[in-house]
């Protein structure tokens, strides 16, 4: 035969079959784009001189190896769905008188040009939609600086790499299938439908009882951290429960329903609950998969909207103060301290406000009953147990604190007064070492800073009758200790424009910085930059993945309906002739596929709403605490999937219409 | 009064786009008495499928009319056809038309479940018939673990169950290897023999030679009928040949 023969039949073969290559190739290209454009954000070295920079870089790190793992696994999967819709034909070939290795020399041709075509326009693709999503991050980012944008050679060639590697993968398994099937088994591959899953009752309870573990754990989590670490458990175990319940479940309840004879042997439910029990054999796994994938989709994106939307107000509940300057009064520190801020509010106009200077006693200790225990844990120890049960104890000299909220108490020797972050101190006394005092008052309002519980580990401030007590408690806590001076503390808050706010935080930063490095400062500017490329990157990934898992969702939904289409051809026909009216096929039908693709978005919310509380723990543990705005993001975000899905559907159920006609 | 009669029977498939005409039927008359097992024969092509289709109500014909009890099947309004096509006619298709989502009973209960039956009526109408027709082992199977006969004698206890005043059957033994379709058309003489009105389509003698009647069909009219009277199978089966081969050989249309 001559050479130009098999490239032909190739080519022809994927007009013929363009209602699923098409698809698939837009799949593969959108994958190409979706890996290349993180590879070279990932390797973009503009991104590298923002603050925060590591943080998103990670980010980016993660991403890649996420969309790399998920393009494989989802373009094997497309690639069997089509092998096995083609499976007629190949058998065709054979008995027609091709052998398997004229066979597999159409099948290479035919992913030669995929290779090709996917590869240039993914790339292609790659390189100007990386760089609208490019504009798109750094706008996210909050970042202005107009950074050059490349094209990133070597991302260019690790991206085409690992798909050529895809691609020469599905090959040699397309290979396989053809070694392995003898024609008469080629030709019925179409009709098999995908392996039929088992409904027993052993595999239904136990999804039930993995799905009530996994509910279970996200409904009873109780801390941030326990969060973060039972969340990928729960997820587990959620997956897990949701195939067994898509593939035995849902058929062991639909044959609960056939078992009632005087319940199934009526004309509506009789074609329904039949013709559902044969579709979830056919597809409950592609359906578990849809759940799945939808549930990560609003998952992601509902968590990074929360964050990027409640940044501001997460980063205000932390900084009470606009800036804060705390450090030991070694040498001439303050004064040089309160110097440069004079100096750089002259040159920048922005001016400190609200300013609250006062004397400090700081120290650690763990708080058992009214005995203040001291912090003897060595370095290396310091575990989550140890940051989350230890108390910060800030000690106040009664002047300074009534200088600073402009009152007039009077205390003892013996007394103090106390403000807790977070739940109230509720013992009468309190106790270091030998030292024993009554409390005078539990605080509800400080002015430096709010009520709100701390999530790690707790925060008091203990106000007492001067420096004397401060000293005495020291030495009672840590006879060991050498340095017990008073530490000086600065509040403020700024008042200019938020870019020269900013540039003023820098500016003092940098000067405290080289007065003593040991001063600890923080400014709420400076550091919302630094979150902002966070959680800029996060709903960057977030949206960008979000995406992605939706690419395959619709995917799926498409590929299924294809194939419903196909087999409810003739279904419809049988039907008719047996003496349904065309009017009530239609609707019987239609209800069936509805349900079946309604099923999984179903699922996905009921999943979402179980993960509820446990993405509000999560977010918790990023100082987002707003449970009514993480609510609402969330109810938003589903809702605008559900309107997508419901799009795709009545898109893709166009198509299926077009075949049963 | 006839079971079912036939009056100059058109039909002419026009194509989508205007364009050829097909003249498919162009003027067919007969009739079937109650308990008659009538077979129509004819080559490829020649219209038997298009015959049946319309006296099935799943087609509508050009011109002519077709009684059935004295109803006139054309003139029956579009929501009302497939009731009636469920309460008088039953259908037995060449290739079987089960549907692979019931098991095997619940394929032949459909049309009664459809007429909203009750169970144990349903029930009670099964047992006999699958013992008759051999197929009440594999009640609980799947239509793709069974055999092409028995998916056939399914699709029979299927058109049987309602107790249609007419079977209809387009090429029954089409799909069926040569034992099947003795076994099938042992079965249809039986029914017959009960007192079932069967009406056959087919190009197949020996299928033929088991009928009662036979009809000869060609380029859309009726050509020649043949009467079994006293002759045994074999003897039918010659008379058809015969038939055919003079039909082929372009006999003019023989009166
Ligand atoms: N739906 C249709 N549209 C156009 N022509 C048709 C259609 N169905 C059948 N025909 C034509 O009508 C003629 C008779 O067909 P048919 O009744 O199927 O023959 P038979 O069943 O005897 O083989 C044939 O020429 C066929 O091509
Ligand atoms: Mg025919």
């Amino acid at each position: 035969m001559n050479k130009i023969f098999y490239p032909k039949l190739a080519l022809t073969n994927l007009k013929k079959n363009a209602d699923t290559y098409v698809p698939y190739i837009l799949t593969c290209i959108g994958s190409i784009i979706a890996f290349y454009t993180m590879i070279s954000f990932y390797g973009n070295k503009g991104l590298d001189e923002m603050p925060g920079s590591i943080n998103l870089k990670t980010i980016l790190f993660l991403g890649t190896i996420v969309i790399g793992i998920f393009s494989t696994i989802f373009l094997f999967y497309t690639n069997s769905f089509l092998i096995k819709r083609r499976k007629k034909e190949l058998g065709l070939y054979s008995i027609l008188g091709m052998e398997k290795k004229h066979i597999a020399r159409v099948l290479f041709y035919e992913t030669v040009v995929v290779t090709i075509v996917s590869l240039t326009l993914g790339l292609l693709g790659g390189i100007l939609i990386g760089k609208l999503l490019y504009l798109l991050l750094l706008k996210l980012l909050h970042f202005t600086t107009p950074i050059q944008f490349y094209i990133d050679g070597r991302g260019l060639l690790i991206t085409a790499g690992i798909f050529l590697a895809i691609f020469f993968l599905t090959l040699l398994t397309n290979f396989l299938q053809v070694k392995m099937a003898n024609p008469i088994n080629l030709l019925k591959g179409g009709e098999q439908g995908e392996k039929e899953p088992k409904s027993s009752w052993i595999v239904t309870l136990f999804g039930i009882i993995s799905l009530g573990i996994g509910y279970g754990i996200a409904l009873t989590v109780k801390s941030p951290i326990e969060a973060i670490l039972l969340f990928f458990v729960a997820v587990i175990f959620v997956i897990i429960g949701t195939y067994a319940l898509f593939t035995s479940g849902s058929i062991a309840l639909l044959k609960v329903l056939k078992k009632n004879k005087s319940f199934y042997y009526q004309s509506r439910n009789f074609i329904s609950v039949s013709g559902m029990i044969y579709r979830m054999k056919q597809n409950a796994v592609g359906l578990a998969n849809i759940c799945i994938l939808s549930t990560m989709v609003l998952v992601t994106i509902s968590t990074t909207v929360s964050l990027y939307v409640g940044q501001e107000n997460m980063m205000r509940d932390q900084y009470h103060f606009d800036m804060l300057f705390v450090g030991e009064n070694t040498g001439n520190d303050e004064a040089l301290v309160d110097e440069s801020i004079q100096k750089t509010a002259e040159q920048t106009g922005v001016n400190p406000i609200d300013q609250i200077n006062l004397r400090l006693g700081n120290l650690t200790a763990f708080l058992e009953g009214d005995h203040f225990m001291p912090d003897l844990v060595a370095k290396e120890d310091k575990d989550t147990n140890y940051y989350t049960t230890k108390t910060d104890v800030w000690l106040i000299p009664l002047e300074d604190y009534n200088k600073m909220s402009d009152t007039a108490t009077a205390l003892n020797e013996n007394e103090v007064m106390i403000f807790s972050v977070g739940d109230n101190y509720n013992q009468k006394t309190m106790t270091f070492g030998d030292r024993s005092f009554s409390v005078k008052e539990n605080l509800q309002t400080f002015p430096l800073n709010n009520k709100k519980t701390e999530l790690v580990g707790k925060t008091c401030y203990i106000i007492v009758k001067d420096e004397g007590v401060i000293a005495d408690i020291q030495n009672n806590l840590y006879p060991d200790n050498t340095s017990k001076s008073l530490l000086f503390g600065k509040f403020f808050n700024l008042e200019g424009n938020d870019e020269t706010k900013l540039a003023f935080s820098e500016n003092v930063f940098q000067q405290v910085e080289g007065i003593n490095p040991d001063i600890d400062k923080a400014s709420y500017y400076v550091s919302l930059t630094e979150w902002y490329s966070i959680f800029g990157g996060f709903l960057f990934l977030g949206v960008f993945l979000g995406t992605l898992f939706m690419m395959a969702t619709v995917l799926i939904i498409y590929f299924k309906q294809i194939s419903e289409g196909y087999e409810d051809r003739d279904r419809f026909e049988i039907m008719q002739k047996v003496g349904m009216d065309k009017a009530e096929v239609k609707k019987t039908i239609g209800k069936q596929i509805l349900m079946v693709f309604f099923l999984p978005l179903a699922g996905a919310t009921i999943h979402v709403a179980f993960a509820f509380r446990v993405m509000a723990k999560m977010l918790a543990a990023f100082r987002l605490t707003d449970t009514g705005l993480i609510l609402i993001c969330t109810i938003v975000v589903t809702l605008i999937y559900a309107l997508i899905y419901a799009l795709v559907y009545w898109w893709t159920a166009k198509a299926y219409y077009k075949l049963v006609k | 009064m006839s079971l079912l009669e036939v009056k100059s029977l058109q039909k002419i498939y026009t194509t989508r786009f205007g364009g050829n005409q097909v003249q498919a039927l162009s003027n067919v008359s007969f009739s079937v008495e109650n308990g008659e097992y009538l077979a129509i024969m004819g080559e490829s092509g020649s219209g038997k499928t298009t015959l049946l289709n319309i006296l099935a109500s799943l087609d509508k014909p050009t011109g002519g009319e077709v009684f059935l009890d004295g109803n006139n099947i054309v003139k029956i309004k579009d929501s009302e056809i497939s009731a009636f096509r469920r309460d008088n006619l039953g259908f037995v298709f060449q290739d079987f038309n089960l549907l692979d989502t019931f098991s095997i009973q619940d394929n032949i209960f459909l049309p009664l479940v459809l007429s909203q039956k009750p169970y144990e009526e349903m029930n009670k109408r099964l047992k006999p018939l699958s013992k008759k027709l051999g197929i009440d082992e594999i009640l609980a199977k799947y239509p793709y673990e069974i055999s092409g006969g028995q998916k056939q004698r399914t699709a029979v206890a299927r058109a049987l169950i309602t107790n249609p005043k007419l079977i209809l059957a387009d090429e029954p033994t089409g799909a069926l290897d040569s034992k099947a379709a003795m076994n099938l058309l042992k079965i249809f003489s039986e029914i017959n023999e009960a007192g079932q009105t069967i009406l056959m389509v087919t190009h197949s003698i020996a299928a033929a030679s088991h009928a009662k009647r036979v009809l000869f069909i060609k380029d859309g009219e009726i050509y020649n009928q043949i009467y079994r009277g006293s002759m045994n199978n074999d003897e039918m089966y010659q008379k058809i040949s015969m038939t055919l081969t003079v039909l082929a050989t372009g006999g003019v249309k023989g009166e």
